[in-house]
């Protein structure tokens, strides 16, 4: 029957499964997950003031909704976030389309790029907070770093993998380049291209949370971290669910966005 | 005073790196509205020298002459059909058709969009004008391409193997269609092909190539024999069967001697 698939069904290499049946999948690891993590502390396998039970992170978070103004710095976080991402996404698109077209910009950019694009986000805070004080130009800064550089090569790659043969077809039907570049070759990378602004806006919350812990006085990170001093487990937890579920939400929408506005794929 | 030739590859040679794919220099004129069938076995430079006369590739040494001027860079007086990623995915088979004219300001937008329609009928995708080439076949995505160029008004026509991916009745219906255009609208054509019959039945002239290094191995006059017009009568006829034959024979003579 359609409706009861037996096991061997939903084991096919590399097969197909329906919307239906890979949303339940994922919220039974999910119910699973959480049921682990109510029963440990309940069961006595964890000390409560290390692993609160999920019940108490609830209330921890509902206090810190309604009375320390956590959906504020919530928003802070997010704010942040685009900011950096978008300054991010706003310079590499170019810069990355420039260094796939034209290899004299490629050639010169990319041994720069590459060099930076190693230097671990942590290393560079306390540069950052010397130049920049913990103001919000610090945070933009080393979420910008920690992103940028990467995206610019996403990007140029994004940009080879356009076939040749686009090009020529808009070329002999009498296209000149900027206009293959906007008809065709901006057409042709946009899946791939929304793909990475994905996974991008991803890295700005690891590196804002970094940000935030160092540099700040406000936002998720700092929440975090304040209430780690007091041993409040069930605060940072909290906190941590927040951005998990900002996360989440976030990267679903985006995948939504991208079904929708790549339906010919 | 010599007329100047339409098309003309003048000395023309070609090397990529050290891979000399145009040795010796080649030299072919094309006259205004000829159908030229290019045939050779894979390798040779059969589409290299095509995307020479559509100026995607430029000579090693040598001209490409278009009315006695070199060929500049790409435009729409050459259109092309690829081998493959000829179509745009992330358009409709109508919208790639409309593609062709995307650029063309002496043509109104409703006009455009009657010719597209017309030309998606003329290679029988009228059923699919608003699907999306992931749900067509790779024969009608060719196709696709094909009406897209017709569309593009270009005057000549640069093909690589369009119908490759086509079954025999559609192949059928496509040839004499294209046929059609072409000496209705004087088209010059070069179409890439590995078929004999199929260029025997299409082209005026067929150039046969030898392995790379291309060199021409034999320059076939096929409308002295079999006449401009040629439709499904002609396909039966007794002249073309034998014409065709002989032209096998000679290939396979050919390539015995190099193999031996
Ligand atoms: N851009 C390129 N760089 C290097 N070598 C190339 C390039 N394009 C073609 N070649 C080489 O040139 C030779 C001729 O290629 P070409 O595509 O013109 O052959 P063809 O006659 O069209 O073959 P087929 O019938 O298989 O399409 C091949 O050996 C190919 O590897
Ligand atoms: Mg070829």
């Amino acid at each position: 029957m359609a409706t009861t698939p037996s096991l061997a069904r939903l084991f096919v290499f590399r097969g197909q499964l329906s919307r239906k049946i890979k949303f339940f999948a994922g919220l039974l690891t999910a119910l699973a997950a959480i049921g682990i993590w109510a029963a440990a502390p309940m069961l006595g396998w964890i000390e409560p003031i290390f692993l609160p039970s999920p019940w108490a992170v609830l209330q921890a978070l509902w206090i810190m909704v309604t009375q320390n103004g956590l959906l504020t710095d919530a928003g802070i976080s997010i704010a942040r976030v685009w900011a950096a991402f978008l300054l991010s996404a706003i310079m590499a698109v170019p810069l990355g389309i420039l260094m796939s077209s034209y290899r004299i910009i490629g050639a010169a950019f990319e041994p720069l790029i590459d060099f930076v694009r190693y230097l671990p986000v942590p290393a560079l805070v306390p540069l950052a907070i010397i130049w920049f004080g913990i103001g919000e130009e610090t945070k933009i800064f080393l979420l910008w770093l920690g992103t940028f550089f990467q995206l610019v090569l996403l990007v140029a790659e994004d940009m080879k993998r356009v076939p040749q043969e686009y090009f020529e077809t808009a070329y002999t039907i009498g296209a000149r380049p900027y206009q293959a570049l906007t008809s065709v070759a901006l057409r042709a990378m946009a899946p791939s291209l929304v793909d990475n602004l994905r996974i991008t806006l991803g890295w700005c919350w690891t590196y804002l949370i970094i940000a935030e812990i160092v540099a700040a006085s406000n936002g998720l990170g700092f929440v975090i971290w304040t209430a780690r001093r007091y041993m409040a487990t069930d605060q940072v937890m909290a906190g941590v669910l927040v951005i998990g579920l900002i996360g989440l939400l976030s990267d679903q929408a985006l995948r939504a966005l991208h079904r929708f506005m790549f339906r010919y794929l | 005073m010599q007329p100047v030739p339409y098309l003309q590859f003048a000395s023309v040679t070609k090397k990529f790196g050290e891979l000399a794919v145009v040795e010796q220099p080649f030299n072919l004129i094309i006259p205004r509205g000829q159908f030229v069938a290019f045939l050779g076995p894979s390798g040779c430079g059969k589409t290299t020298l095509m995307r020479m006369a559509g100026g995607l590739d430029t000579p090693s040494t040598g001209n490409i002459l278009l009315e006695g001027a070199p060929v500049g860079p790409p435009d729409r007086r050459r259109g092309m059909v690829f081998q493959s990623y000829s179509s745009f995915p992330w358009l409709t088979v109508e919208q790639n058709v409309l593609f062709g004219m995307k650029y063309r300001r002496d043509i109104l937008q409703s006009q455009k969009r009657e010719r597209a329609a017309h030309y998606v009928r003329l290679v029988g995708l009228a059923e699919f004008a608003k699907s999306f080439p992931n749900r067509i076949s790779g024969g009608m995505r060719q196709r696709v391409a094909i009406a897209r160029t017709l569309a593009a008004g270009s005057e000549i026509l640069l093909m690589d193997e369009p119908f490759g991916a086509l079954d025999a009745q559609l192949r059928e219906e496509l040839q004499v269609e294209l046929r059609r255009i072409q000496s209705e609208d004087r088209k010059t054509i070069i179409f890439v092909t590995h078929d004999v019959e199929e260029a025997v039945f299409l082209a005026d002239r067929i150039i046969v190539f030898s392995p790379r290094p291309a060199l021409i191995r034999a320059d076939i006059d096929v409308t002295a024999v079999l006449g401009a017009k040629r439709d499904l009568a002609t396909r039966d006829s007794a002249e073309f069967f034998k014409f065709r034959t002989s032209i096998l024979h000679m290939l396979r003579a050919a390539h015995a001697k190099e193999s031996a």
